[in-house]
C-alpha cells in the first residue's frame, strides 16, 4: 500500500516552528484526542491495493452508499465502495443541504414525515459537526390560504414534529430577512446539514472499520453465475483498465445511475430522473430555514448553508441520458428568483454566485409502467425475490437526510443474506468529527481558519497542522481554508484532483469561485503529488467547472467576477493554451 | 416605487456583494504593510463579514488595528465600503471595553476644555519628561509624541469677544463648525477663516451648540457616546441649514467626513437632509469663485512653494481637488502634489504607544518625499496629519485656508465684492 | 468645474490620453473610480499575441489585417499604427517605465505558471523566452520565497523544463520575509514588496541569493520588488553576483502597481487632476454634445469640458455593466454592441472565445461614442470599453488601451 503521509514537501521544508504557549496547549490537546482519530484515513485505492473479494460491494459513493458502507463495515462485513466519479458527486452534493424536520411532507406523506423527524434527531447527535441547528419557519403569505396552517400543524403533530404557531411579528423578529408581508408562521425543527462532510464522515468511519473505497472506478458489468450476482466488472476511469472484483452481495446504491446498473443484470426498474435546480446566494440572507406553508411547490425553501444560502428547487423530469450533464435553463433561474423573493425579499437584490442542479431518483411502482404513481419513500429491493437474481440489492428513493435509515434497511437485508445477526449501531454511535464534539466550545482564540475548519471537519480539525506560519496561511480567503487543511484533506480524504478537494474542504466555493485560491491550492497539491502536468490540468478543469455554475447566472457582479478570473488565468497565465492543447490531442 | 424586472440591483450592506476579491485594496492598506498581525482590509472586511453573518464569534479583535483611513475604499474599483464594513463590525461585535487612555484620547473636547483652563501648565506639563513617562507607562500614550499645544484662549472665547458682534452686518451668512482642534489647539485657523469670509462679504456664525464630531469616539469603540453627540450636532446643523439657510463650513476634513458619511454608514444617524449643508470651507470658496459670485484678490508680494498632502479622508470624499484648485488660484503659489498616502497618525491611533512605531513606519515614505522636495511648507486639510508631519519632518504644515488668508489682499477683495 | 478635457476612467488608457493631452497644455481632469486593472498586469504590454483563429502572431502589424473591421486596430487604420506605437513606448519611458521590445516582431513573455505568450513590450528586468517553445537558459535557479503562495513554482519548473531550462528551486527566507509570513492572508506580491522595501532587507535578500552554491547561469526571481519605481530591482541586480531576471507573480502585480504609480505621477506633474475616489454617474447632452458629467462624490457639482474621453474599461472595471436583461454602459448610456439574448453572452467551455468579451461601446471611425446611433461630437471612447476586441483571446489589452487613447488624444489635440 502506498503511503502518502511521509512525503517531504520541498517548498515548505525548513519551516521554523513558532513555539507559543497556545501552540503547546494545542499540541497537548491533539495528543489526547489522537486515539479518537486513529485510522481515520481514506486510502487512495486502485485495483492493485484492494482485495480480490469482499462480502459486500456497494455501488455508489453518494450519501446512501457511504452510509451503507459504514453500517455494513460496523457489522463486521468486508466492504468495497465503488464510485465512478468522486464521493458526493451526484445528487448528494446537489441539493439544499436541508435537514428536514419532516414538516414539508407532513400533510402529503405521513410516513416520510415521520421518518424525517426521527432521522433529524439522530443526525443532530451522530453528525453534530455537519448540522447547524437553525430551526425553520413555514410562512403563510397573503396569496396563500391561511387555513392550510391548521391542517399543517395538525399533520406535524401526528408525525411527531414539533410545530409552534408564532405571530408574524415574532417571525420578523427572529428572522429579519423574512417577507414582512407574511400573515402566519410556524416554527419547526428544520436545520441545515453539510452533505459533503456527512458523506466524508460516513466513508471515514467505514474505512476505520476496514472498508475499502475506490473512486473514479466505474461498474461496467455484473458477474452473474447461475442466477447469482458474484461481483462486478470495473473500469478504472483514469487508466481505462477493466478488471473484476468478487463479492457475495452487491448493493446498488447509485441513485438514478442505479437504473443503467440494473440493466447490466437485465433487470428493469422504472426510474425517472427529476431535475432540481438551485441557486447559491453570495452570503447568508437568512439564519433560519424559510419554507412556504402550503403544498410543496417550486422554489419554496431557502436554506442557510455555511457562509451562503441556497434557494430551490425546481422539479422537471429529464431524460436519463442527460443526468451526467445537466443544463440549467434561464426559465428555471427565473422561477427561483421570482419565487425565492417571496420568501425573503433581499434575494432579489443579492448576488447569485452560481446555479447547480441535481437529480432525484424517482421510482415508479412495479405495476405502473407509466410512472404516474411515484413513490418518494425508501425503496429497498431484494432482487432475488423480485427478479430471481440472487446476491443483488437495490436501495433507492428516499432523501439525503434519510440515508441512514436506507442504509440500515439495505444492510439488514444484506446481513440476512449473509447469515449475520448483528444489530445496527449507526443511530447511536457518533460519526468521526462528532466524537467528543462540544459545539459550543469553539476555540475562538485560535485563528479563524481553525474554527471555520472545525465547522467542516468537526473534531478532526485537530489533525490539521497549524503550528507553522506556512500551514496557517490561507489558500482560500473567502472560505478560510488553510494550507494545513488542504494538506490534511490530501493526505487523509481520498483526493484525486482539485474538485475533490473542494468537496472535502470548501476551496473555491466562496465569492470569487476560484480566482486566486485555485492556483494556490493547486500549488500546495503539486508540492505533495509531484505531478505538475496533471495538477495544472486539474486547475484548468477546476476553473472550467466553477465557470459552468457561474455561467447560468452570468450577469452583474458574477459576470464581472468571471471576467476577472479569465483575465488572471487566461490573460495573465495562459492556462487556456494548456487546456486547448490537451483537447486537440 | 418598485422597479420592474429581476435582479436589477445588487444591494448589500456596505456593498459587501460587489467585492470581486481582486485584492487591490490590500495594496493600499497602510497597516498591513507594517503589521503582519492585521488580516488586511479585504479579509477583515468583506471576506470575514460573510462568516460573521453566520456566527458573530467570527469577529476578530485584530480589526481594531484598522486606522479607518479609507484608503481601501478609495482604491476599490467596485465601490465596496470596506472600512465601513470593518468599523460596523467593531461597533456591533467588539466586547472589549475601551481603556481609560482611549476614553481620554477620544474625548477631545472634554480634555480640551480642561486643558484650556490651565493651558500654560498643561503645555509645560505635557512636555515634561516625567509626565511623558507617566503618560507612556501608565496611560499608554507614546513618549515620543509631542502633544499639540493647547491654546490659552479658546476659539469660541475669541469669537465672542472680538468677532461675533459685526457678523450680522454682512450680506451673506454661513455657520462654522470649528471642531475641537480649532477651538482648543489652533484658534488661528478659525480666525483665518473669519478673515477670508468677511473679506468676501460673508458673516461667520457659530452653531447654536457644537459638540465634538465624534471621530475619535468611533475609532476608540465609544459608539454610543458618538451617536449621542452626532445627534446633537445634526440638530444644530439642521437648524442652521434648514431654518436659517446658512451653510455649515468646516476647516477640518475629518470632521466633515465624519458628519457627512460616517454618521450614516457607521452610526446609522439619518443625515441625508443636511448632508449637502456641510461643506469644507475650501470647497465652498472654490465654488463661489468658480461660479463668479465672488472674486479674490491676492497680495502681489506673496510667494510660497508648498507640497500638498492629500489627507485620507479628503481623498475619500474626493475633495482634494477643491483645496488644490483653490490654491492654484494664488499667483505666487507653487503647488507640488505629494504621492497620496497615509501619514500614519490616523487621529488618535498614532498617539497610542503600541502604535507609535507602526505609525511612523506608515508615514516614512511620505516624510522622505517631503524632505527631498524641501518645500517652504506642507499644506493639508487635516489637523492630525499636521501634527504627524510637523513632528516627523520639522516642516510647517498649514491649512489651505490659512495660506489663503495670508495670500489674500483683504481691501482689494472687499472692494471687488462690494463689501 | 471646467476643464479642457475630462476623462472617465483611471487605467492605462485614461492615463495615456491624459499624459498626452496634459503635455500638450490641456487642462485635464480624470475621474478614476478606484484603482485600475494594471494591478493584474504581467509585466508586459501585449499588442496582438494571437490572431482571430488563435494562432500565435509573429508580426503584429501584418496580423492586424486578419482582424475583423470592427476591431479598434482596424479603426485606427494601419497607416497610423506605426507612429502611435512609437509614441506609446516613448510615453512609458518618459514616465519612468523602461521597456524592451519592438512592434516589428513579437517577443515572448513567461507567465507565472511558466507558459510562454507572444507580447509587444516587456518591462526591463523581466524574463523573456527566445521563442514559443524555447527559453534562453540551460540551467536556472528559481527563487522560492517560503510560504508565498502566489508564485506557483512547481508549474513553472515543469513548463520551463519543457522549454529547455532545468530549474532548481531555491528556498529563500529572510527576517523581513518571516515577518511578512506572519499574516495568514497578506503574503501577497505587493506586500512582500513592502517588506523588502528597506536597504537592509534588500541586502538580506540579496545575500540569501548569493549564498546559493550552484552552476546555474541565471537566477529567476518572483517579481516582488519595487512598488514605486524600478530602483530596487536595479539595486538587487547590482547586489546579486549572477544575472537575475524577474518572473511575474499572481496578482496583485508589483510591476502593474509601479506602472500605474509612475504614470499617475507623470500626469500630475504635468498639472493633471485625478479624482481618485470618485465615480462618474451621469452626463448632460445637448445637440449631440456632452456638456457635463456628474460624479457620485460631488453630487451638486458638474464637471464641464470641451472634450470628454470614456475610458472606463470593461466588465471587470465596471466600465461595462450587465444585469439580468442587458449589457449597458452605466455612466452615459451610450450605445453598446452586445447580443440581446443572455444565453448567448457566454459559451459553456470557459476556454472558448466568450462572446461577452467582445461587447463594448460602439464608435465611429474617429472613436466618437454613439448614442442612439448618433456620434457625439466631443465624446470619445478608448481602451477596453471598445467593442470588437476580445483582449484575452487576442492578447491585445495594453496595445488597444494605449493606441486608441493616443489616437483619441491626437484627434483632440488638433482641436
Amino acid at each position: 500500500m502506498v503511503s502518502f503521509i511521509n512525503i517531504m514537501y520541498l517548498c515548505f521544508a525548513n519551516e521554523s516552528k513558532t513555539f507559543s504557549k497556545r501552540t503547546f496547549l494545542l499540541a497537548n490537546k491533539i495528543s489526547k484526542r489522537k486515539n479518537l482519530n486513529k485510522n481515520l484515513i481514506m486510502t487512495l485505492n486502485n485495483k492493485h491495493n484492494i482485495k480480490e473479494s469482499y462480502d459486500v460491494i456497494i455501488i455508489g459513493g453518494g450519501i446512501t452508499g457511504a452510509g451503507t458502507a459504514r453500517d455494513c463495515a460496523m457489522r463486521g462485513l468486508s466492504v468495497l465502495v465503488v464510485e465512478k466519479y468522486d464521493l458526493a458527486n451526484g445528487a448528494t452534493g446537489r441539493n439544499h443541504g436541508l435537514l428536514h424536520s419532516g414538516a414539508r411532507y407532513a400533510v402529503t406523506d405521513h410516513e416520510s414525515a415521520a421518518e424525517c423527524i426521527t432521522e433529524n434527531m439522530i443526525l443532530r447527535k451522530i453528525a453534530a459537526h455537519c448540522v447547524e441547528e437553525t430551526d425553520g419557519l413555514f410562512i403563510t403569505l397573503p396569496e396563500d390560504d391561511l387555513s392550510f396552517q391548521s391542517t399543517f400543524v395538525e399533520a406535524c403533530g401526528k408525525a411527531g414534529i414539533r410545530a409552534d404557531i408564532i405571530s408574524p411579528e415574532e417571525a420578523r423578529h427572529i428572522e429579519p430577512s423574512v417577507n414582512p408581508t407574511l400573515i402566519g408562521a410556524v416554527r419547526v425543527p428544520d436545520a441545515s446539514v453539510d452533505p459533503f462532510h456527512l458523506t466524508t464522515s460516513n466513508i471515514l468511519d467505514a474505512c476505520r472499520h476496514g472498508a475499502d473505497v475506490l473512486t473514479y472506478n466505474e461498474v461496467v458489468g455484473m458477474i452473474i453465475v447461475n442466477g447469482m450476482v458474484e461481483g462486478v466488472q470495473l473500469c478504472d476511469n483514469h487508466t481505462g483498465e477493466v478488471y473484476e472484483v468478487r463479492s457475495r452481495v452487491v448493493i446498488n446504491a447509485a441513485g438514478i445511475w442505479g437504473m443503467p446498473i440494473l440493466q447490466m443484470a437485465d433487470i428493469k426498474l422504472n426510474m425517472f430522473p427529476a431535475k432540481g435546480t438551485l441557486l447559491i446566494m453570495g452570503h447568508r440572507i437568512n439564519n433560519m430555514v424559510i419554507n412556504r406553508c402550503r403544498k410543496p411547490a417550486n422554489a419554496d425553501i431557502l436554506v442557510p448553508d455555511d457562509a451562503v444560502c441556497v434557494i430551490g428547487t425546481t422539479s422537471d423530469r429529464v431524460p436519463i441520458e442527460t443526468v451526467d450533464d445537466l443544463k440549467i435553463t434561464p426559465e428555471e433561474v427565473d422561477i427561483l428568483i421570482k419565487e425565492g423573493e417571496k420568501l425573503a425579499p433581499a434575494l432579489a437584490t443579492t448576488r447569485i454566485l452560481r446555479a447547480y442542479a441535481g437529480v432525484r431518483p424517482l421510482v415508479a411502482a412495479d405495476n405502473d409502467p407509466s410512472g404516474r404513481s411515484i413513490s418518494r419513500g425508501i425503496i429497498c429491493i431484494d432482487h432475488e425475490k423480485r427478479d430471481g437474481l440472487g446476491g443483488l440489492i437495490t436501495i433507492t428513493g428516499g432523501k439525503m437526510m434519510t440515508y441512514r435509515l436506507m442504509a440500515e434497511e439495505a444492510t439488514n437485508l444484506a446481513c440476512k443474506k449473509l447469515g449475520i445477526d448483528k444489530p445496527c449501531e449507526t443511530a447511536v454511535k457518533p460519526l468521526p468529527g462528532s466524537e467528543g464534539l462540544d459545539k459550543n466550545a469553539k476555540e475562538w482564540h485560535l485563528p479563524k481558519a481553525y474554527n471555520a475548519a472545525k465547522g467542516r471537519q468537526g473534531m478532526r480539525v485537530n489533525e490539521i497542522k497549524n503550528e507553522t506560519l506556512t500551514d496557517r496561511a490561507l489558500v482560500c480567503e473567502c472560505e478560510e481554508v488553510s494550507v494545513g487543511e488542504v494538506k490534511y484533506a490530501y493526505e487523509n480524504l481520498n483526493i484525486h484532483n482539485l474538485i475533490d478537494l473542494r468537496r472535502r474542504t470548501r476551496v473555491g466555493m466562496g465569492t470569487c469561485q476560484s480566482e486566486l485560491c485555485a492556483c494556490r491550492a493547486a500549488g500546495v497539491m503539486c508540492s505533495m503529488n509531484k505531478d505538475p502536468k496533471k495538477t495544472l490540468h486539474d486547475l484548468g478543469n477546476f476553473v472550467n467547472e466553477r465557470w459552468k455554475g457561474m455561467r447560468a447566472v452570468g450577469w452583474g457582479s458574477t459576470l464581472d467576477e468571471a471576467h476577472l478570473a479569465a483575465t488572471v488565468y487566461q490573460g495573465l497565465c495562459g492556462i487556456n493554451q494548456i487546456m486547448n492543447k490537451k483537447e486537440s490531442k | 416605487m418598485k422597479e420592474q424586472g429581476i435582479q436589477l440591483k445588487n444591494i448589500s450592506g456596505n456593498n459587501l456583494e460587489q467585492c470581486l476579491k481582486c485584492s487591490i485594496c490590500t495594496v493600499y492598506c497602510p497597516v498591513s504593510a507594517v503589521s503582519p498581525e492585521y488580516p488586511g482590509p479585504k479579509h477583515s472586511g468583506p471576506d470575514q463579514e460573510r462568516y460573521r453573518l453566520k456566527d458573530t464569534k467570527f469577529f476578530d479583535e485584530t480589526l481594531k488595528m484598522c486606522l479607518n483611513c479609507k484608503r481601501c475604499e478609495v482604491a476599490c474599483p467596485s465601490g465596496v465600503r470596506i472600512a465601513d464594513i470593518i468599523q460596523s463590525a467593531r461597533i456591533e461585535h467588539s466586547k472589549k471595553r475601551p481603556a481609560l487612555r482611549d476614553v481620554m484620547l477620544a474625548n477631545t473636547d472634554f480634555v480640551g476644555t480642561m486643558a484650556n483652563i490651565v493651558a500654560p501648565v498643561v503645555n509645560v506639563t505635557l512636555g515634561l519628561k516625567p509626565v511623558k513617562a507617566v503618560l507612556h507607562g501608565v496611560m499608554g500614550v507614546d513618549k515620543h509624541r509631542t502633544f499639540p499645544a493647547y491654546s490659552s484662549q479658546k476659539f469660541e472665547t475669541w469669537y465672542k469677544k472680538f468677532a461675533a458682534a459685526k457678523q450680522d452686518s454682512f450680506k451673506h451668512h454661513v455657520s462654522y463648525f470649528h471642531g475641537c482642534y480649532v477651538n482648543y489647539n489652533y484658534p488661528q485657523l478659525g480666525k483665518d477663516l473669519v478673515k477670508v469670509m468677511n473679506a468676501i462679504g460673508y458673516g461667520v456664525h457659530l452653531l447654536e451648540k457644537e459638540q465634538c464630531c465624534g471621530v475619535a469616539l468611533i475609532a476608540n469603540g465609544l459608539s454610543k457616546q458618538a451617536t449621542r453627540q452626532g445627534n446633537n450636532n445634526m440638530r444644530a446643523i439642521r437648524k442652521s441649514y434648514k431654518e436659517q439657510n446658512r451653510m455649515v463650513l468646516t476647516t477640518s476634513s475629518t470632521c466633515t467626513f465624519t458628519m457627512r458619511d460616517e454618521y450614516k454608514h457607521v452610526l446609522k444617524i439619518e443625515n441625508e437632509d443636511v448632508r449637502e449643508g456641510i461643506s469644507l470651507a475650501t470647497r465652498y470658496l472654490y465654488r463661489l469663485v468658480e461660479s463668479g459670485k465672488v472674486k479674490l484678490a491676492f497680495r502681489k508680494d506673496f510667494k510660497i512653494r508648498t507640497a500638498y498632502h492629500s489627507a485620507c479622508h479628503m481623498e475619500k470624499m474626493g475633495w482634494v481637488v477643491y483645496s488644490t484648485e483653490l490654491m492654484k488660484m494664488i499667483p505666487g503659489l507653487e503647488l507640488i502634489m505629494l504621492d497620496s498616502q497615509c501619514c500614519g497618525i490616523a487621529g488618535t491611533y498614532g498617539f497610542k504607544k503600541e502604535n507609535y512605531e507602526r505609525s511612523q513606519k506608515i508615514g516614512a515614505g511620505l516624510f522622505d518625499q517631503i524632505k527631498s522636495l524641501n518645500p517652504d511648507c506642507v499644506s493639508t486639510d487635516c489637523e492630525t496629519c499636521k501634527w504627524q508631519i510637523e513632528m516627523s519632518t520639522g516642516y510647517d504644515v498649514i491649512n489651505p485656508i490659512s495660506i489663503l488668508a495670508d495670500a489674500i489682499d483683504v481691501e482689494e477683495t472687499m472692494r471687488l465684492n462690494n463689501v | 468645474m471646467k476643464y479642457d478635457v475630462v476623462i472617465i476612467g483611471g487605467g492605462l488608457s485614461a492615463l495615456t490620453a491624459g499624459i498626452t493631452l496634459a503635455s500638450n497644455g490641456k487642462r485635464v481632469c480624470m475621474v478614476a473610480a478606484g484603482q485600475n486593472s494594471l494591478h493584474f498586469s504581467s509585466g508586459s504590454f501585449d499588442f496582438l499575441g494571437y490572431d482571430a483563429d488563435g494562432n500565435a502572431v509573429t508580426n503584429p502589424i501584418e496580423a492586424i489585417k486578419t482582424l475583423p473591421t470592427i476591431h479598434p486596430y482596424r479603426i485606427i487604420g494601419e497607416e497610423n499604427i506605426g507612429s502611435l506605437v512609437t509614441s506609446a513606448q516613448a510615453l512609458l519611458s518618459d514616465a519612468g517605465v523602461e521597456t524592451k521590445g519592438e512592434i516589428a516582431q513579437n517577443h515572448y513573455r513567461i507567465t507565472p505558471i511558466g507558459t510562454i505568450k507572444p507580447t509587444w513590450l516587456t518591462i526591463e528586468g523581466y524574463a523573456t523566452a527566445a521563442s514559443l517553445t524555447e527559453t534562453r537558459w540551460k540551467k536556472a535557479d528559481l527563487i522560492n520565497i517560503q510560504g508565498f503562495l502566489d508564485f506557483p513554482i512547481e508549474f513553472l519548473v515543469d513548463n520551463l523544463r519543457d522549454t529547455g531550462t532545468t530549474c532548481t528551486i531555491r528556498n529563500i527566507n529572510t527576517e523581513a520575509l518571516t515577518q511578512a509570513r506572519k499574516s495568514p492572508t497578506e503574503m501577497r506580491a505587493t506586500n512582500v514588496a513592502k517588506y523588502l522595501d528597506s536597504k537592509t532587507d534588500l541586502m538580506d535578500f540579496a545575500n540569501a541569493i548569493n549564498a546559493i552554491d550552484s552552476d546555474a547561469e541565471v537566477v529567476l526571481v518572483p517579481a516582488v520588488l519595487g512598488l514605486n519605481n524600478s530602483a530596487q530591482a536595479e539595486e538587487l541586480k547590482a547586489l546579486v553576483k549572477k544575472p537575475i531576471e524577474f518572473i511575474a507573480t499572481m496578482p496583485p502585480s508589483v510591476s502593474g502597481m509601479r506602472t500605474s504609480t509612475l504614470l499617475k505621477r507623470k500626469f500630475m506633474a504635468l498639472g493633471g487632476t485625478i479624482l481618485v475616489s470618485d465615480t462618474a454617474v451621469s452626463g448632460v447632452f445637448e445637440n449631440n454634445r456632452l456638456v457635463s458629467i456628474a460624479t457620485s462624490q460631488l453630487p451638486d457639482e458638474v464637471l464641464r469640458a470641451d472634450q470628454f474621453i470614456l475610458a472606463s474599461g470593461s466588465f471587470l472595471s465596471h466600465g461595462l455593466k450587465s444585469d439580468y436583461e442587458k449589457v449597458y454602459e452605466p455612466v452615459l448610456g451610450v450605445d453598446v454592441e452586445a447580443v440581446a439574448n443572455r444565453v448567448e453572452w457566454t459559451k459553456e467551455n470557459v476556454y472558448d472565445a466568450q462572446p461577452y468579451m467582445e461587447f463594448g461601446v460602439k464608435t465611429d471611425a474617429q472613436f466618437h461614442a454613439l448614442k442612439e446611433g448618433v456620434a457625439i461630437e466631443n465624446l470619445y471612447a478608448a481602451g477596453s470599453i471598445l467593442c470588437g476586441n476580445n483582449d484575452i483571446k487576442l492578447a491585445s489589452k495594453e496595445g488597444v488601451a494605449m493606441l486608441t487613447a493616443l489616437q483619441v488624444a491626437n484627434i483632440i489635440k488638433e482641436k
